[in-house]
């Protein structure tokens, strides 16, 4: 009994720091943002109830869609997955007994990443998503929070392991605020993967997961690979260490809209009463994805790491109904995605640099869950395009930390001409951070933003006078500053959670930045803007990425 | 920090990816102020042809909104880009300028319909997105003048769309009322819809089962997801600047036809107001110098007073021709079969026509100030008005009547010895330098009649080949004296009835150019574009008859284009419009005279082997025509080996 406590116990500290010294940016909690995710401003609060994401909005297309983080890049010995396998320190001095991991048998363990906030803007209105790029500052994020369940199984008679692992996402609206049963879920994850079945350091993995690299958590984003699917894959460490792997995916989606669905009335059949539905239109996407990964050990516990990563979509033709009876041809679309990463870490206190790259066509360009608009002339998503360079870091040393984010996306649609949709953005992000001791600090975040989109702007002239002629694209920045003191229970470190903070945060915005939003919104009319809130972030013993 | 340093992070390519992420590249001409020009020598010289942009070609489906092209009262997706695409299709054919359905924001959606002609304004102010945006325009139009074409600009004084509703029973929502019980001894029943109830002459009335309560409010919809919001500019949210008194249903009344709004709810503005006079040249102007048009046709002309059109035209004309925009043509859509109305919209008198004088038109009030009722301009008001109409008059008497049904070809001699007494002598002051009598805008059909070639119920049925008949009509069109307007399709032989069916999608012909009508239509462009005789020879009818039965010249007509500013060049152009006889240019031994000496040679560039004619005793001319056919004949020393 003892012993079995013991090596539970060593198991679960082991398990910790495991995931705690994983590679770069395992960032992980992710953003409630499952359908378009647009640059377009948000129209909605931080804590209102109509918030279903993190950064809400409107129209259009694309973007990529990310998640915030969850789980710190905690800068790895070696670059690992969630699963318990091997991954024996690479530079620590191993003791002489086997691999902890492989002493584990069986159980159930939770983890959570969430965030909670109370908000507002000093004028009486709830915090609302002041950005106006795609992925912007996230400290006024609404709330989210992710619970997992997984169980874990070692299979004695196969020496292999399996995980399941469930996660149910919840965001707003909150009982607390609005006073309804009501809320908006998800399930993030719902997948079994095992390992070492057969194949030693392959794992398989079917189910509906979250599917991605390393994140820039100071942006919520994923700039190389991030997928939601319903489908399978598998990952196969090409060398004993574990540096060296290749990871393979399938997946399908369908998102909701007539450009993938589309259901009809039809009267029963064989003369029986009433009518039913047939689904003249359903086709799902199928998306495939290859990433290869190799990481350098250099000394101590630092490392550099690459990876090379592309992706292909297809969905077939079809038929749509424009009137009863009436069909029109859809045609058939593809896509793909290249794109590669290059990082540094130092093995210490989560410091890191990751640099991304990633050029999407087609049908992939719109983004995973889009409805694509403005389409060819052919109504396909042929000719769009987006383009995405994005850095994203952190430093650290002694009671200072720095974390870091930036990206430049430029995105055209499959329409020849410019149009509002059409977008040029990018943001360039700072927070430092102050520790007191190991008990909290006090952080600051700066960071520009711009966008560009399709469209000539001309301002609107005073009442009576002529509407000048545009003079360009409509082009709008913002500066944003925020403050936030916070306590950290966990202890002294850029990713250490949970945080209790308040945070204050003022934007300024040109007139191309409110000329974003449409007439009588207050963002609108604002050159500034405040948020005020005081709210929590915590993340635990979560799975996050494929080990990317 | 040493690990750090040691690492070495590399940046790829930074500045090679950024330049790969693409910036923002509108070309120069899209923004900012554009410089106007003068893009027209001599209107005369010009070949309209009608577009309605969302029928005629789709450029962009990034603005296909709301498209449905099972349904013809839908959008269809036609656009700018789509226009500017077939250009070199346009030019092929031989015409020289574009009129282009209006370009403003309109109600996107009303009753079922949609927009998509143009003529529910909403907001004056800005483009209608479904055609693309004013880098389009521009580009469109900017390609249009590479090319030595011109683009008219169709616009709309009299009325705006559905933009609001009479709340006749002043309960807050828009109703379809009935009022009465329709039995012996009740009064009748009637159906009051409030969104377009009948005119009033007192204006619309607040009424319930109880009886009237005075001026019923107005009350501007708002309804964003099919644009029925308050119109713009915001001078146009003031319902003064209405007159409300509901559909006109009897254009022969006065006030019903100037100051009704137009059927289907388009809600009639009080363009007497000075205020709303100064607001429509701003507006008007501004697109203008926004987009380098070259001109405006003019919906509804009729519709609003000749006041309207003095202040209008004069103040527009000097704004323009200050930034250096001349010879800008504006012509009016008067939608009537009487000639001196139609025509007093080009004359210089005032009053111009009875219609002026009991609206109040009067120059000394006209010139004075605002509180008397006048509207003082940029220079004092003259009678100047506008440089030209669509000749409706003879689209009635001489092609439906003549060309289609075959009726006696004197109406057409008859209707032309009027146009010195029904349409302006002078040119007008700043204007296109040609008195409107010579700059009358001459058509077979157009968007609000059906196509020539219809043969449907409604009309007289065709006793002749439709494309027979079609091609003598067209030979008239291009050789008559005025602009020629030919509506989009005609060249592919679109025989649609009336609105909706006219406004067919050109796309679904393929645009052929080696159709017969095509050919012809831009055979005769180019016959009309190298003999100026033409385009600006004055025109002498030399034979019209009455005779339409077994008559030698049954069907006969025949004129001449010659002097004038045409230098020397000469035309001839003979018809029969007979839809059965083969007839001749002589009656009982009465030769047809032209104005050349015996001896002089005239070939009918028309036939295969150019038949040449040699002309008798004082210029006779004995020339014999199978039914529904034509002949132009030209001097032998002019004819070019083109033609």
């Amino acid at each position: 009994m003892r012993s079995r406590a013991a090596s539970a116990g060593l198991v679960l500290a082991l398990v910790a720091s495991f995931t705690a010294s994983l590679a770069p940016s395992l960032a992980r909690a992710q953003a409630p943002n499952p359908t378009d995710p647009v640059p377009a401003p948000s129209a909605t609060s931080a804590t209102s109830p109509s918030t279903t994401a993190a950064s809400p909005p409107a129209d259009p297309p694309p973007a990529v869609t990310a998640r915030p983080p969850d789980k710190p890049p905690a800068p790895a010995e070696s670059p690992g997955n969630d699963e318990p396998p091997n991954v024996e320190a690479p530079v620590k001095p191993a003791a002489p007994e086997p691999g902890i991991l492989e002493q584990i048998t069986s159980g159930f363990s939770f983890g959570s990443y969430g965030r909670m906030i109370a908000g507002s803007d000093f004028r009486g209105r709830p915090g609302r998503d002041a950005d106006i790029v795609a992925r912007g500052s996230r400290l006024d994020e609404s709330n989210y929070v992710e619970l997992e369940l997984r169980r874990d199984d070692y299979w004695q008679k196969t020496d292999s392991r399996t995980r399941v692992v469930a996660t149910l996402a919840l965001t707003n609206p909150v009982f607390h605020y609005s006073g309804d049963f009501d809320v908006t879920l998800a399930i993030r994850n719902l997948f079994i993967e095992e390992r070492d079945l057969g194949i030693k350091r392959l794992s398989v993995w079917v189910g509906s997961r979250m599917y991605r690299g390393d994140d820039i958590y100071l942006l919520d984003f994923w700039p190389l690979d991030n997928l939601n699917t319903l489908g399978g894959g598998l990952r196969y460490e090409l060398t004993e260490s574990g540096r060296t792997w290749a990871a393979l995916h399938a997946g399908v989606n369908r998102p909701p809209g007539l450009f993938y669905y589309q259901q009809s009335q039809r009267p029963a059949p064989n003369n029986a009463f009433g009518a039913t539905t047939v689904d003249i239109l359903n086709r799902q996407q199928t998306i495939g994805s290859l990433k290869l990964s190799h990481l350098i050990p250099l000394s101590g516990n630092a490392g550099l790491k690459g990876a090379v990563y592309g992706e292909v979509r297809a969905l077939s033709s079809g038929q749509r109904e424009t009137d009863p009876g009436v069909f029109e041809d859809v045609p058939a679309e593809n896509g793909f995605v290249v794109g590669a990463q290059i990082g540094a870490f130092t093995g210490q206190r989560d410091t890191h640099l990751n640099l991304f790259f990633r050029y999407a066509r087609g049908l992939a360009a719109y983004g995973e869950f889009a409805r694509p608009t403005r389409l060819s002339l052919e109504r396909t998503t042929d000719g769009a395009q987006e383009v995405l360079v994005a850095a994203g870091g952190n430093w650290e040393t002694g009671p200072f930390g720095l974390m870091a984010g930036a990206y430049l996306r430029s995105f055209r649609n499959a329409s020849a001409a410019l149009d509002n949709d059409d977008i040029d953005e990018g943001i360039v992000a700072l927070r430092p951070h102050l520790f007191f001791g190991e008990w909290g600090g006090l952080s600051v975040e700066g960071s520009f933003q711009a966008q560009q989109r399709g469209v000539l702007f001309a301002e609107e002239p005073a009442e009576g006078e002529t509407k000048a002629a545009p003079t360009g694209p409509l082009t709008g920045t913002m500066w944003r500053f925020g403050v936030v003191p916070f306590l950290s229970p966990a202890g002294r470190g850029d990713y250490s959670r949970p945080h209790f903070r308040l945070i204050y945060l003022v934007s300024l915005r040109d007139k191309g930045a409110r000329a974003f939003y449409p007439k009588d919104d207050v963002f609108g009319l604002r050159e500034v803007e405040h948020f005020f809130g005081f709210g929590a972030e915590w993340w635990f013993n979560t799975s996050w990425n494929y080990g990317g | 920090m040493r690990a750090m340093s040691k690492s070495v992070v590399v940046i790829s390519a930074l500045a090679a990816l950024t330049t790969g992420l693409g910036c923002m590249s509108f070309e120069e001409q899209a923004q900012g102020e554009i410089t106007l020009g003068t893009h027209v020598d001599d209107w005369r010289q010009e070949v309209i042809y009608q577009v309605l942009i969302d029928r005629f070609a789709d450029g962009d489906a990034g603005n296909n909104y709301r498209v449905d092209l099972t349904t013809p009262g839908h959008w269809h997706g036609g656009d700018w880009k789509g226009l500017e695409d077939k250009l070199d299709y346009l030019q092929d054919l031989g015409v020289t300028t574009l009129w282009i359905s209006p370009v403003v924001k309109n109600v996107d959606t009303d009753a079922g319909f949609d927009g998509y002609h143009g003529y529910w304004t909403q907001d004056a102010t800005e483009v209608n997105p479904h055609f693309g945006d004013l880098s389009a325009l521009r580009s469109m139009i900017s390609a249009a003048h590479e090319r030595e074409m011109k683009v008219i600009l169709d616009i709309v004084t009299n009325h705006v769309g559905q933009v609001f509703y009479y709340d006749i029973n002043k309960n807050g929502q828009p109703d379809n009322d009935v009022f009465g019980g329709g039995k012996t001894g009740q009064s009748p029943v009637e159906h009051v819809t409030e969104y377009d109830p009948e005119f009033d002459p007192r204006g619309i009335q607040s009424r319930t089962s109880l009886g009237e309560s005075g001026p019923a409010p107005v009350v501007f919809q708002y309804d964003p997801a099919t644009n029925h919001v308050p119109p713009q500019p915001v001078l146009f949210q003031n319902e003064n600047v209405y007159n409300r008194k509901g559909r006109t249903f009897n254009f022969d009344d006065l006030d019903q036809l100037v100051h009704g709004d137009f059927p289907g709810g388009l809600k009639d503005v009080n363009t007497s107001r000075c205020d709303v006079k100064r607001s429509m040249v701003d507006v008007y102007a501004r697109w203008v110098e926004l987009a380098d048009f070259d001109g405006f046709r003019i919906d509804t002309v009729k519709h609003v007073e000749h006041e309207f059109w003095r202040y209008f035209a004069q103040n527009l004309r000097l704004r323009l021709a200050e930034q250096g925009k001349n010879k800008f043509f504006m012509f009016g859509e008067a939608f009537d079969g009487s000639d001196s109305l139609i025509g007093s919209f080009t004359k210089h008198e005032v009053p111009a026509h009875p219609n002026d004088m009991l609206l109040g038109g009067d120059l000394a009030r006209e010139n004075g100030p605002e509180e008397a009722g006048g509207c003082p301009g940029a220079a004092p008001i003259t009678g100047d008005m506008l440089d030209g109409v669509f000749y409706f008059s003879q689209y009635f008497q001489a092609v439906r009547d003549v060309f289609r049904d075959g009726q006696r070809t004197a109406k057409i001699k008859e209707l032309w010895d009027a146009r010195a007494d029904n349409f302006g002598s002078e040119p007008n002051a700043n204007g296109t330098g040609i008195a409107p009598s010579k700059t009358l805008v001459n058509f077979l059909d157009n968007h609000d009649v059906p196509r020539f070639l219809y043969n449907g119920s409604g009309v007289t049925q065709f006793k002749v080949d439709p494309e027979l008949a079609l091609s003598n009509a067209l030979l008239f069109l291009l050789t008559e004296d005025g602009i020629p307007c030919i509506y989009y399709g005609t060249e592919q032989e679109l025989d649609g009835g009336n609105d909706p069916a006219n406004r067919e999608d050109l796309w679904n012909t393929g645009y052929s150019t080696e159709n017969a009508t095509f050919q012809w239509v831009k055979r005769l462009t180019g016959i009309r574009k190298r003999h100026k005789a033409l385009t600006l020879g004055d025109q002498t009818v030399i034979w019209a008859t009455d005779h339409t039965g077994d008559e030698e010249d049954a069907g006969i007509f025949a004129f001449e284009r010659a002097g004038g500013d045409a230098e020397g060049s000469y035309a001839l152009a003979v018809f029969n419009t007979h839809l059965a006889k083969t007839s001749s240019t002589k009656f009982e031994g009465n030769v047809m005279k032209t104005s050349l000496p015996e001896g002089s040679t005239l070939v009918d560039v028309l036939t295969p082997d150019y038949q040449a004619y040699s002309l008798g005793a004082d210029g006779e001319l004995d020339l014999t025509l199978l039914p529904t056919t034509g002949a132009l004949l030209i001097p032998g020393e002019q004819v070019s080996p083109e033609d």
